[in-house]
């Protein structure tokens, strides 16, 4: 009777005991989360301004840039007794369809004031359809403090180059 | 015809073409901002400079020519403006040179210098020629530091309709000549020089101007925008559904601009031969009435507890049940329908079918309101205007007589045309109680006094008399006619009608001679009519002896003052005529009887004549309508119709032109034609009057699309006969109409802008003189109305009605932006009777007349002469004034 080939055995068990030993490559998710690229297309956000107001101007070129049609904007005009955003619109409803969305980017691309840009959050389920349609409320970042929220009056009314804050040495 | 080498393409073009229309025309684009089709070329923008040459000339004055025997071109040493420089024999154009190229760019890299970077925000954005010229002609990348860019103020509003942006504008002056040319109100002008050269609004309230919307779309830029539509959607996302305007009987062809099922904005659609490209403020801000929010949207029954929304089904048998009642006890005779001129041709056509043929009842009228005093219905069918007349290239060879009509207020593209023409030299003669916009561009103002139309109309005959002028192959009793004419004098008419009797007769020459002649008759002639049976068949005399009736640019015009008012002449909403304009077999109550309950059943659709005096509510009422109007809150059942803008359909306009309207947005909740409701009623009440017309016409209730309406009506009604939805459906191409704009030659030119493509002219239908040319007409002679000399009506001031664009009805009230245009009411005033009663400019006076008694301003003025004073209707409180009637004014 021939004795079983113990060599290979411990041969193909040592691989299983070293690596029994060494940390796994798992991430524990949803305790952790592996970390993603910067340029990670994940869910939109509609970004502000450092003095709080918000980047969107409603001027839907992200609709019109949106190659799925996900995008749907609605303007409107606004004066400094109740400023949304520099300038003279802003967009006063903004759904993203994320059902449609196939998180391309051209939005981003197309955005000519850098509001809308794809962060780096994919955890998006839903139990019903309706709620996959994102509006302004859930897109814009929270404002960088209580009191610069929109809308506000501002406090120099006429100038609309003062709501813009002005950046040292470059084009915002 | 000279002919012009556009860039090695030869193309031969009438003489005093401009070289941007012949390029267009061999099918070169030459970019421009300041030229305009319909406007002087002014040559400012710079945008279409090309290198032009003229075959040299050598010393003996001969064409130098070269080897192969084509002529030498001298080229001028710069560039030069296309849209300035008229073609001349065997000029030659260059476009694709690289100094035309260079010169583009740099006009556009200025142009951009000084412009803000907007695109995003800006309304034109999409629509826009500067950045379509950008893309095509312009530098690919920026020179010009941005912080150094031209900063200016940026919402500056010109009146209440239109917000200017200083920072956008080029200053091509378009807006400007617009209004200086076109509209001809000089309410806009620059100011200072250099780049601080900007646009101001003169007067107050500023840019007052009725056709102010136009600047937004003549604008290349987005400098201009209209504060109803801006920044509420991009222009790629508005769809644009063809349409016809809903306000006034020119019929201007719109585009419903939508989005998601809401009237964004109107904007024109070309149409040469009725509006051109343009439409007046109201039908482009006035049209939130489809889209109120306070529209019906069910039909509602009314009970002991008020109102309540039922079904469709339950509204119908409920009429049923109560229409067979009705006629059990009283008689198919007991039922009547008032439907308005402002619903559809289709439905009208199903309502007086319905009424006559499901019913056999002949009450039906539609005169209530502003139509009650719609006249001259006869003379329209005999001599209506040519089938192919074009008010807008009338010349020097046609006159026009413009009677009793305030155009502006009533039709006012037409009096832009008008204007036009009278400025191309048509002879134009207005004719009027008082000053109206129009007299200032007509080559004869006439004044006379109120009501004596027929009397200045015998003077004008009489003159024609006189002198032989007259023409009488188409008349058959010119002899006897002439025998009563001459119980007067050209002296005594001028005296009654207060007018020097040189001005009637210069008028009623130029009228003679003139190869081609129209005349127009609005309100205060139709008023007139109503009284005086005179004057309408004075106007078929002055027509026929003129010789001016059968063909294009002669006949007779009716200013009825809504869009459908001539579409419910021609389907039979008469108490007496039926459908085609054919004497009806039984005569019935009119709209006065009807809203007095002549009847026990009323069904008024579309009008409202407890709004406009006296209504008594007959024993079962029903209403179809967008609002709860007045006559609705007195109905038993209200039924929801649908607005212009929800379905299709067609108009017929004032030249009696069937124009074909489509559906822009969704109906509004549970809203349904007219037609299905008149259909439904009518498969319900089939056995309601057995009659032999019932049996042929029931298998006729079955129609699923308006069109099917409009085909019947086209195979049914012989004035309708070819007006197929098809015909009026196709894409007929029509060439632009002949314009000399500042052109030195004698010849009209081409706009050599291609022919137009994707527009549906409207099709009309051809007046008895038109379709039988050998027809022959009687004189008829009707005595005039007596009319109070001199010394009597000095002692009696005599009230005018008159008529304002906007008003306070129903569909204007609920644009909010026009509201301020609306006028204060005011009573206009002669000075002299001023000056006897001690009352002064904007004085607050009370008007008595009647029972009733109003206050207003006074505006004391030459426009209304001595002995009248003049109210525009339906402002707060003016509602119902009665024409011609005593007033008493005294000073508060």
């Amino acid at each position: 009777m021939t004795l079983p080939n113990i060599g290979a055995l411990f041969k193909g068990m040592s691989v299983t005991l070293r690596e029994m030993f060494s940390p796994p490559v798992t991430y524990q998710y949803p305790e952790v989360r592996r970390p993603v690229a910067p340029r990670f297309h994940g869910r939109h956000e509609l970004k502000r301004h450092d003095n709080g107001l918000e980047k969107c101007i409603g001027c839907s070129l992200c609709a019109a840039a949106c190659p799925s049609d996900a995008i749907y904007v609605e303007p409107a005009e606004q004066t400094d007794a109740e400023r949304y955003s520099p300038g003279e619109r802003y967009a006063a409803r903004y759904e993203i369809n994320l059902l449609r969305c196939i998180f391309c980017g051209f939005c981003e691309e197309a955005c000519p004031t850098g509001a809308i840009i794809l962060e780096h959050n994919y955890e998006l389920s839903y139990y019903d359809r309706r709620s996959a349609i994102i509006t302004r409320e859930q897109l814009l970042v929270p404002p960088p403090a209580p009191d610069k929220d929109t809308p506000r009056a501002m406090r120099d009314p006429g100038n609309l180059y003062a709501a813009i804050p002005p950046v040292k040495g470059g084009v915002e | 015809m000279p002919t012009v080498t556009i860039d090695n393409l030869r193309v031969d073009v009438p003489n005093g073409t401009l070289v941007v229309e012949a390029a267009k025309k061999a099918g070169n684009v030459i970019p421009v901002f300041c030229y305009h089709p319909k406007l002087a070329p002014v040559g400012m923008c710079r945008m279409c400079l090309v290198e032009i040459g003229t075959p040299r000339r050598g010393k003996d004055g001969q064409i130098e020519k070269d080897a192969s025997g084509n002529a030498v071109i001298a080229w001028m040493p710069k560039l030069q403006t296309a849209c300035t420089t008229f073609v001349s024999e065997g000029m030659a154009v260059r476009t694709d040179s690289a100094a035309v190229a260079d010169a583009r760019r740099g006009v556009v890299e200025f142009l951009l210098t000084s412009h803000p970077l907007d695109c995003p925000v800006c309304d034109k954005g999409g629509e826009c020629p500067l950045q379509n010229v950008t893309m095509e002609y312009g530098p690919g990348n920026s020179r010009f530091p941005v912080e150094l860019k031209f900063q200016n103020e940026k919402r500056v509003p010109l009146g209440d309709l239109i917000m200017l942006d200083r920072e956008r504008c080029i200053q091509c002056a378009r807006c400007i000549r617009f209004q200086d040319e076109i509209a001809g109100d000089s309410v806009l002008g620059f100011n200072a020089r250099g780049r601080g050269m900007e646009i101001v609004a003169f007067g107050d309230p500023p840019f007052n101007s009725k056709f102010s919307g136009n600047t937004i779309d003549i604008c290349p830029v987005g400098a201009l925008t209209s504060r109803d539509f801006r920044l509420s959607a991009r222009v790629w996302e508005v769809n644009d559904a063809p349409s016809i305007c809903a306000h006034c009987s020119v019929g201007c062809n719109i585009f419903i601009g939508e989005r998601d099922h809401q009237i964004k904005r109107i904007v024109p659609r070309e149409n040469e031969a009725v509006n051109e490209i343009w439409i007046c403020d109201k039908g482009r801000f006035a049209h939130h009435f489809a889209t109120a929010p306070d529209r019906l949207t069910t039909p509602m029954l009314r009970d002991e507890d008020g109102w309540r929304a039922v079904s469709w089904f339950d509204a119908f048998a409920t009429i049923t049940t109560r229409f067979n009642e009705i006629k059990s006890q009283f008689g198919a005779n007991a039922l009547g329908g008032i439907a308005g001129d402002r619903v559809p041709n289709e439905d009208l056509y199903l309502f007086q079918k319905f009424f006559r043929e499901i019913i056999s009842s002949p009450h039906l009228d539609h005169r209530v309101g502003w139509s009650a005093a719609n006249a001259g219905a006869d003379l329209i069918k005999q001599f209506g205007v040519g089938t192919e007349t074009n008010l807008g290239v009338l010349d020097k060879n046609v006159a026009v007589l413009v009677i009793g009509a305030d155009v502006e207020e009533e039709q006012p593209v037409l009096r832009l045309r008008l204007s036009a023409s009278a400025q191309r030299g048509a002879h134009l003669i207005v004719a009027n109680p008082r000053v109206t916009k129009l007299a200032a561009h007509a080559k004869q103002s006439i004044v006379y006094n109120i009501g004596s139309e027929a009397y200045f109309l015998i003077g004008m005959l009489f003159v024609i008399a006189g002198e032989t002028l007259e023409k009488t192959e188409s008349v058959t009793n010119w002899d006897a006619f002439k025998k009563s004419l001459e119980s007067f004098t050209v002296e005594q008419c001028a005296e009654i009608c207060r007018v020097k009797p040189e001005k009637i007769r210069d008028a009623a020459r130029a009228f003679a001679h003139a190869p081609d002649a129209l005349i127009l008759f609005g309100r205060e002639a139709m008023q007139t009519m109503q009284r005086d049976a005179a004057v309408e068949s004075l106007i078929a005399a002055l027509m026929l002896v003129t010789g001016h009736i059968g063909k294009k640019n002669n006949g007779v015009i009716a200013f009825y003052p809504h869009n459908n008012s001539t579409g419910a002449l021609d389907m039979g909403i008469l108490p007496d005529y039926a459908a085609g304009r054919v004497v009806a077999r039984a005569k019935g109550f009119s709209a006065a009887d009807l809203a007095n309950a002549k009847t026990k059943a009323l069904w008024v659709m579309g009008a409202d004549p407890a709004a406009h005096g006296k209504f008594s509510k007959p024993n079962f009422l029903v209403v179809s309508e967008l609002f709860m109007t007045e006559t609705a809150k007195l109905a038993d059942i209200v039924l929801p119709a649908q607005s212009f803008a929800e379905r299709d359909g067609t108009f017929t306009n004032t030249e009696r032109r069937v124009q074909l309207f489509r559906a822009a947005i969704k109906p509004r909740g549970d809203v349904k034609p007219d037609w299905w409701a008149i259909q439904e009623m009518a498969k319900r009440l089939q056995s309601f009057n057995v009659s032999e017309l019932q049996s042929l016409t029931l298998k006729h209730w079955n129609y699923e699309t308006c069109s099917q309406i409009t085909d019947e009506i086209a195979a049914r009604v012989p004035l309708y006969a070819g007006i197929t939805y098809d015909k009026l459906a196709e894409n007929v191409k029509q060439p632009r109409a002949p314009y000399g704009q500042g052109n030195p030659s004698d010849t009209p030119t081409e706009i050599a802008m291609g022919e137009l493509e994707g527009t549906t002219s409207g099709i009309a239908w051809k007046s008895i003189a038109e379709s039988d040319a050998g027809a022959k007409f009687e004189l008829e002679w009707r005595e005039p109305r007596q009319h109070a000399s001199r010394s009597d009506s000095r002692q009696q001031i005599r009230l005018a009605v008159a008529r304002s664009l906007y008003d306070r009805g129903t569909m204007m009230s609920k644009t909010s932006i026009l509201q301020p245009r609306v006028p204060i009411p005011a009573i206009e005033i002669n000075s002299l009777d001023a000056e006897e009663l001690g009352i002064e400019n904007a004085a607050r006076v009370r008007v008595s007349f009647e029972s009733r008694a109003l206050e207003m301003i006074a505006h004391v003025d030459g426009h209304v002469p001595p002995g009248t004073v003049l109210i525009a209707q339906n402002l707060d409180g003016t509602a119902n004034l009665p024409m011609g009637a005593p007033v008493k004014v005294e000073k508060i």
